[in-house]
């Protein structure tokens, strides 16, 4: 909960809350979200969407959306993608009335099963032709749940990619890694709740302040976005002497970031360290210098700090950043990014002429940090010229249909929402500046539980309400 | 009076701090002095999350019991619990030198440092290594085995022990007041010493302490300590639980909870609804009894049958003849015990710190009983520590009078 008492610009525009949807498809979308929830978002709107009403029930979502009615009754799609997909044809309508008026929705969803992977690349079509941005969120099957699985889900995310303006995927093999390897599954499924909850927060509240960030959608699509949708996500936050060293050494650790390693390769890296009135330049240089041994030189860095003094001793970092094609990373970022003049590399941040806005005096008296006034479009959907049509309904899955793998594919861009008004560019001096922003993420907030360590009993997560576990249904 | 005839004991609790002023009085009783409190916030689960508004609320409550009893608080003796405590036993043996067949104090010192040559996790600390029984030659059930001839003194002991760096959060809280840490208590251990007698001890009994952020459970057979450790479920849960299925906020929650909320099932009228009624005067919202409860029921019914299959990893539950005290706040809530009795499968009833000298009825509550528990700790360590002076450290102090 890092937030800056920013007398001149919050106030007024708090009304300018940018319409988010959070959606969740099907049984492991529906957790996903729930856990969202219970970890706390506001400032989105949240959908549950699935086949099976057993599952809608006991959702925590404020809005649900039944699908296929006729089709499956109720039940779910029994791990067809076909019957998903017919489902959601059915109920095309209702989730158009439930997506409408966003500009950005977030789909989480367990690809594998039958309404996961077939309904949600329709849910995401209806989402853009809505006009809205899509991020997906996606966990790949265990390895263990079978070959079938596997193909299906990989059906589904190469339908996905083609839709969604940016696709992330969960592995769920590399969650089982992290866990011990007794806790058996649902730990690993709540781990991985946990992160898609942690990483979908972080984005809403990186652009739902826009009068401390200085980043646009297509700064963050570009962090988001990767050939195979591999998004790395850290973060992690520590009051010991040696703090800047021990937050990022633990936001490294996070499952999404694989030691940090996989950071190398990486074309974009979104930074943010948040802390009280007593974080000094040195240690921010420090935290830099670090991670800099992680990226290489080609990579461009949006850094941002803040401070807030609720923060106390603690130090916090979050880093967002997706994997490029080792093949091709460069080639491709030309078609992702169409309209924006390539960005100049960005050197790192302790070799910056500019002086960091983060002083040992920040905050002194009160917790505020000088930032520059807040510009007049801060935040910028990428409306580039139609790259393709988009076809109105998404093909059913066919069974003979190969399957694409997922590295080849590359996400289109989103045709302009608006129909013919005066498409914003982003401005290319954007991509010239020092990338100095305020960037506000939302630590990892689960309600009462904030800042405790889950409790994992027997392969459950304790935290969530009981109720919920067991399917009791609160009248 | 002699300052070491003061005792102070401090629970860091989720919900609340206390602090309670006991007095050791020549004739082995204690009186309780005074009692200081404050809400607790900070703390999640039974450890410290914000450090400085933890040492604020600490502070704040240890004023309160400096002004309650009219005197200056130096050192306490500073409760611990969370999910991180762990616990074993295991037997210490020495052999005695050929030329001596005495067993003296050393031969007792050096048992115990046998018994704790095991290897723990390298982050963790010794907490307490309490005596379970000695053997002399073989020869068992022996009390106090110095004067007693013999070449094979034999001790078991039940260790506890918890991550190092987590234990010391406390500590340092308490040292930033400033204040000294006369010992660290894990809280499960000091609740009992006040919910069981010497006698239930010896016929066998498990103690429950279920408070906010943590249900912390001790195990004694034949007036041993065998088995505890601490479960980072509480009342917290049972209050997020509510005010999620319920769709209500947190504070309301609490409040719905302590006032109308049950565990018992089926107990209610069909349709029977409870009004939460709206500060603000607007039509309150109607709650189903039913579902109210069955949501605190599913939380608690699933936190026993946790800990149930827990100890029977082990066969010491088989032993308990005494059976099962609750205590800690939420032991407050309707029906609690039948529920347990019911999980268990024998006798379970709500407990708290019986009358002291001293203690108003307002503190024979079980949410006192870690705190008032915590001086009755510190009473039977300073007895059997008086004699030998100055031994022992913060982590890992023996003591034989403790059980
Ligand atoms: N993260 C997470 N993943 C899950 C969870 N449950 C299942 N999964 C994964 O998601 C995949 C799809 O499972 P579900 O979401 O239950 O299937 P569905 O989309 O509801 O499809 P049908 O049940 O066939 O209608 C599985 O193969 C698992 O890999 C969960 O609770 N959390
Ligand atoms: N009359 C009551 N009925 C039901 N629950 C109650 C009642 N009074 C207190 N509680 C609950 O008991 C809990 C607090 O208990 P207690 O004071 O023993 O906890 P604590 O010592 O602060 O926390 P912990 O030991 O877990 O760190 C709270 O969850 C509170 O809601
Ligand atoms: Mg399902
Ligand atoms: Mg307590």
């Amino acid at each position: 909960m890092i937030q800056l008492s920013h007398n001149y610009s919050l106030p007024e525009r708090e009304e300018d809350i940018i319409p988010i949807k959070v959606v969740g498809v099907g049984g492991a979308g529906t957790n996903a979200l729930d856990r969202i929830v219970l970890d706390g978002i506001d400032k989105a709107d949240v959908i549950a969407i699935n086949t099976d009403v057993q599952s809608l029930a006991s959702s925590v979502a404020t809005a649900k959306v039944q699908l296929g009615r006729g089709v499956t009754r109720g039940l779910g799609a029994g791990g067809d993608p076909e019957l998903g997909y017919q489902a959601a044809v059915e109920s095309a309508d209702e989730i158009r009335q439930a997506l409408v008026d966003a500009r950005m929705i977030f789909i989480c969803t367990g690809l594998g099963g039958g309404t996961g992977s077939g309904a949600t690349p329709l849910v995401a079509q209806l989402a853009r032709e809505a006009g809205s941005l899509v991020i997906a969120f996606a966990t790949l099957p265990f390895s263990f749940e079978g070959k079938r699985r596997a193909a299906q889900a990989q059906e589904g995310l190469a339908r996905l990619n083609q839709i969604a303006d940016a696709v992330i995927c969960f592995e769920n093999d590399c969650m089982g890694d992290i866990v011990a390897p007794k806790a058996g599954i649902h730990q690993a499924f709540a781990v991985a709740d946990i992160t898609i909850s942690q990483s979908v927060r972080s984005i809403v509240n990186l652009i739902q302040r826009p009068g401390l960030i200085r980043i646009g959608f297509d700064d963050l699509l570009r962090a988001l976005r990767s050939e195979n949708g591999r998004c790395l996500f850290g973060f992690g936050e520590s009051d010991s002497d040696n703090r800047a060293h021990d937050a990022l050494g633990q936001a490294l650790k996070n499952p999404l970031m694989n030691k940090g390693k996989m950071l190398a390769d990486a074309a974009h890296v979104l930074v943010q360290v948040a802390g009280g009135p007593g974080m000094t330049l040195s240690e921010v240089e420090i935290l830099m210098q670090e991670l800099g041994r992680h990226i290489n030189d080609q990579t461009q860095i949006l850094f941002g700090t803040a401070v807030d003094s609720r923060m106390g001793n603690r130090l916090s970092v979050t880093i967002i950043s997706s994997l490029g094609n080792e093949s091709g990373a460069e080639t491709k970022q030309a078609i992702m990014h169409t309209p924006a003049a390539p960005p100049a590399p960005m050197p790192p941040i302790w070799e910056q002429q500019q002086p960091i806005e983060t002083p040992a005096t920040v905050g002194a008296s009160d917790g505020m940090v000088d930032l520059p006034p807040p510009a007049e479009d801060l935040v910028q959907f990428p409306q580039p010229e139609l790259v393709q049509d988009v076809q109105p309904t998404v093909e059913p899955p066919a069974a003979k249909a190969a399957p694409e793998p997922p590295c080849v594919i590359i996400p289109r861009l989103k045709p302009a929402p608006k129909g013919p008004g005066e498409p914003k560019q982003p401005k290319p001096e954007k991509f010239a500046h020092a990338k100095q922003e305020v960037l506000q993420f939302e630590p990892i907030t689960r309600g009462r539980f904030e800042k405790s360590e889950p409790t994992i009993v027997e392969g459950q997560d304790l935290d969530v309400p009981t109720f919920l576990r067991k399917n009791f249904r609160v009248k | 009076m002699a300052s070491s005839d003061l005792m102070v004991g401090l629970e860091i609790g989720t919900s609340k701090i206390c602090v309670v002023v006991g007095e050791n009085r020549p004739d082995g009783t204690i009186k309780i002095l005074g009692v200081g409190q404050a809400p607790s916030r900070g703390v999640r689960k039974g450890e410290i999350v914000d450090f400085e508004t933890a040492m604020k609320c600490v502070h704040e409550a240890v004023v309160d019991a400096e002004q309650k009893s009219d005197v200056m608080i130096r050192s306490v003796y500073v409760g611990v619990s969370g999910s991180h405590i762990q616990s074993f036993n295991n037997r210490g043996c020495v052999l005695l030198p050929e030329d001596r067949d005495e067993i003296d104090e050393q031969d007792i010192e050096d048992v115990k440092i046998s018994a704790r040559e095991v290897s723990i996790p390298a982050q963790n600390a010794f907490l307490h290594s309490i005596i379970q029984h000695y053997h002399v030659d073989g020869q068992d059930g022996v009390l106090n085995p110095v004067g007693m001839l013999g070449q094979k003194l034999e001790a078991d002991f039940h260790i506890i022990h918890g991550v190092r760096t987590r234990i010391q959060n406390t500590i340092r809280c308490v040292k930033e007041l400033p204040l000294e840490v006369e010992d660290v208590v894990f809280n499960a251990l000091a609740s009992a010493q006040v919910v069981l007698t010497q006698h239930q001890k010896s016929l066998g009994a498990l103690v429950i302490d279920i408070g906010g952020g943590t249900t912390d459970y001790i195990l004694y057979v034949d007036g041993a300590v065998k088995e505890c450790g601490s479960l980072a479920v509480g009342g917290d849960h049972i209050t997020n639980d509510i005010s999620m299925g319920l769709r209500i906020p947190m504070t309301r929650a609490e409040k719905l909870k302590i006032e109308e909320g049950g565990v018992t099932l089926g107990n209610c009228l069909p349709g029977e609804t409870v009004l939460l009624k709206d500060d603000s005067g607007f039509a309150g919202k109607e709650i189903e009894r039913e579902s109210l409860n069955t949501i605190i029921h599913l939380r608690l019914r699933e936190t026993f049958e946790l800990l149930k299959r827990k100890l029977e990893e082990q066969s010491f539950i088989n032993y308990i003849g005494e059976g099962i005290f609750i205590t800690g706040g939420c032991s407050l809530l309707n029906g609690i015990h039948h529920l347990a009795g019911d999980i268990f499968e024998m006798p379970a009833r709500v407990a708290h710190a019986q009358t002291m000298s001293g203690l108003t009825s307002a503190f024979e509550n079980p949410q006192f009983s870690t705190a008032i528990g915590l001086i009755k700790y510190a009473q039977a360590v300073q007895a059997d520590r008086r004699p030998r002076r100055g031994i022992g450290r913060i982590f890992g102090r023996f003591f034989t009078g403790m059980r």
